[in-house]
């Protein structure tokens, strides 16, 4: 943990380091992949429960209308399968975007 | 204990299973010269992710999961949710910057981070309790386990298999056996994943893809028991469910032995990427277990066996061994299923038994009671901690506060509620100082506990926002609030260690 030299350049000693007001560059191209993440995430952690919630309310009407995806009900299949796999694949993406982002800043270093 | 009718499968099972892991141990060791593996045998990022999902899988993912299924139906997605949605808040909040910061251990980074030994040393009591919580849960499945092995009750169970976990830890200990990490995923995955596809078959759905067929097992219930099981709200509200998976989903990434696991491989690259493979992995335990759940349902539905809730509760955390048998499915795989649950208890109790007596030993013992303690002093100390725990643990785990999912989530909610807005406020705010993370951590532990210990004294309107096993919706942006506001109203933190987080932590 080197100390700070008396001619050190203003962005040298600019030390913030704060997620909602990222420094330029590579930190703030990263923090805007996680809020991408961070999004879907978010949409089926929380939207999905969500819209379930205000949906069905009724569970013979949910269950004998619904749709049925390989033998059971969507949310069912939906929870049960697709999320785990949705998590996966964003996780892949998140990766593959920092993957780049690291190259390209490494580069111009 | 007046052994009954012990089952002399189980045993030989269980004894060649445990033996095999202390060979691949043991041929593992020459590669593993570094003390978390960083010098070890090089993986490919499925090898990593095996190793990331073999020390998630315990006794909570094995047994809890379909006995969860099987009480809560629906509901129960909540766990499976919140156990793999964490995964992704670790890896984009914290996972490649904990891994450029370089400290291995929870108390380790915190007293880097913060530059306070005090707050080291509450990070090292929030570790052990973690564990303790932790541990009685896979306690609680390693005695029901060997009650049905052995054919004795719960508490004498309990004792016996308290024994011989202490007896194999002794044993790899002396022999100097690591853990094969991905040996010892695939032992417990494939005796979770080949009964099950017995099960299928044996009632007549397709057994190929049993993660697929248990949906004509779920359209076989009859239409009654089919509305409380499949409807998403019959076991709680979407507050309850979102509360829940919430609470997992921050305390899966501020659980330390999770975090550590970002430290054993040798670049930030291979870590994020095992991460992928480790969700996928863990993902077949998670798509098979509400099938056990369906299958044990569909039976009943077809013998009429009726259980009232209350012997359904009873029955859950043994689910998957039970409806093996109802089923009838050969003896010899329902021993494997049940050796493969004492091996996920039995792997995860080791090591936070080991996490637990080091965070004493090193982080307490050391700093507050003798600072001039020698290593050979310590490690003892370490070895009668590890001792004193596995009692305590026993002792607790006697009279089990809940199903195994349930006191596993107390935990998750303690780790959610301390050492994630720690860590996440370490990593993403220089301005984060020491007697923030204090205040915070100390907020945090108030929040969790209050529900499990005075739940019962306290208002609805507050049981019902703050449920004991859910209290980090709450809890944790509480707590970043706390650590915020005193953080801002105190000094910061040196340049040194702003600086460090600049130029090492936020960069490629």
């Amino acid at each position: 943990m080197a100390q700070p030299t008396p001619s050190a350049t203003p962005e040298q000693s600019d030390l913030r380091v704060n997620f909602f007001r990222p420094r330029a560059g590579f930190m703030r191209r990263e923090v805007s992949v996680i809020w991408l993440t961070l999004l879907a995430w978010a949409l089926v952690s929380v939207g999905f429960p969500l819209s379930l919630g205000i949906t069905a309310d009724d569970p013979a009407a949910s269950l004998s209308t619904g749709r049925w995806i390989f033998g059971m009900p969507w949310h069912y299949w939906f929870s049960g399968h697709f999320l785990i796999v949705w998590f996966i694949f964003i996780c892949a993406m998140f990766n593959i975007l920092i993957d780049w982002l690291t190259k390209s800043y490494r580069k111009r270093r | 204990m007046a052994i009954t009718s012990i089952k002399i499968l189980p045993v030989c099972v269980l004894l060649a299973a445990l033996a095999l892991s202390l060979v691949a141990g043991l041929s593992s060791r020459r590669y593993l010269r570094g003390g978390y593996g960083i010098e070890g045998r090089p993986m490919g990022h499925s090898g990593i992710g095996a190793a990331i999902a073999s020390n998630w899988m315990s006794a909570a993912s094995f047994l809890g999961i379909a006995g969860i299924f099987f009480v809560k139906g629906y509901f129960a997605f909540a766990y499976v949710l919140g156990w793999t949605g964490g995964y992704v808040l670790l890896l984009v909040l914290m996972g490649g910057q904990l891994r450029r910061f370089g400290k291995y251990t929870a108390p380790d980074f915190v007293e880097a981070r913060f530059e306070s030994s005090g707050a080291r040393i509450c990070s090292a009591a929030i570790t052990i309790l973690i564990s303790l919580i932790y541990c009685v849960a896979q306690y609680k499945g390693i005695g029901l386990v060997f009650s049905w092995i052995l054919g004795v009750d719960y508490t004498g169970a309990l004792i016996f298999g308290t024994v011989v976990v202490i007896s194999y830890l002794v044993i790899a200990g002396a022999l100097g056996a690591k853990k094969n990490q991905q040996f010892h995923y695939l032992l417990v995955i494939l005796s979770f994943v080949i009964p099950l596809m017995f099960v299928a078959k044996k009632l007549g759905y397709s057994w190929l893809v049993p993660q697929f067929s248990y949906g004509a097992a779920l359209r076989d219930l009859p239409p009654e028991t089919a509305q409380q099981y499949l409807f998403p709200w019959t076991f709680g509200t979407p507050y309850q469910w979102i509360a829940l998976s919430v609470t997992l989903m921050v305390g899966t990434a501020g659980l330390p032995h999770v975090l550590s696991r970002f430290y054993t491989v040798s670049n930030n690259r291979d870590a994020r990427w095992g991460v992928v493979w480790g969700l996928f992995f863990i993902g077949l335990l998670y798509w098979s277990a509400p099938a056990f759940a369906a299958f044990a349902k569909a039976w009943q539905a077809r013998t009429g066996v009726e259980l009232d809730p209350d012997a359904a509760r009873a029955v859950a955390d043994l689910i998957i061994v039970k409806a093996s048998e109802w089923i009838g499915i050969p003896d010899f795989l329902v021993a494997v299923l049940a050796v493969g649950a004492i091996l996920a208890a039995f792997s995860t109790i080791t090591g936070l038994l080991v996490t637990g007596a080091g965070a004493f030993a090193y982080d307490i013992y050391f700093r507050l009671i003798n600072p001039r303690a020698s290593e050979r002093q310590l490690v003892k100390v370490a070895k009668g901690v590890t001792l004193l725990m596995a009692i305590l643990i026993l002792l607790i785990a006697v009279n089990p506060p809940g199903l195994i999912a349930e006191i596993t989530a107390v935990a998750f909610a303690l780790a959610g509620n301390t050492l994630f807005p720690v860590f996440l406020l370490g990593i993403w705010w220089d301005r984060t100082n020491k007697h923030g993370v204090i205040a915070g951590m100390t907020v945090g532990i108030i929040v969790t506990f209050i529900p499990v210990l005075f739940g019962h004294l306290l208002p609805e309107i507050v049981r019902t926002l703050l449920p004991a096993t859910s209290s980090a919706l709450i809890g944790a942006p509480l707590v970043l609030l706390v650590i915020i506001l005193v953080s801002l109203v105190t000094p910061p933190p040196s340049e040194s260690v702003r600086r460090f987080l600049v130029e090492n932590v936020h960069s490629p």
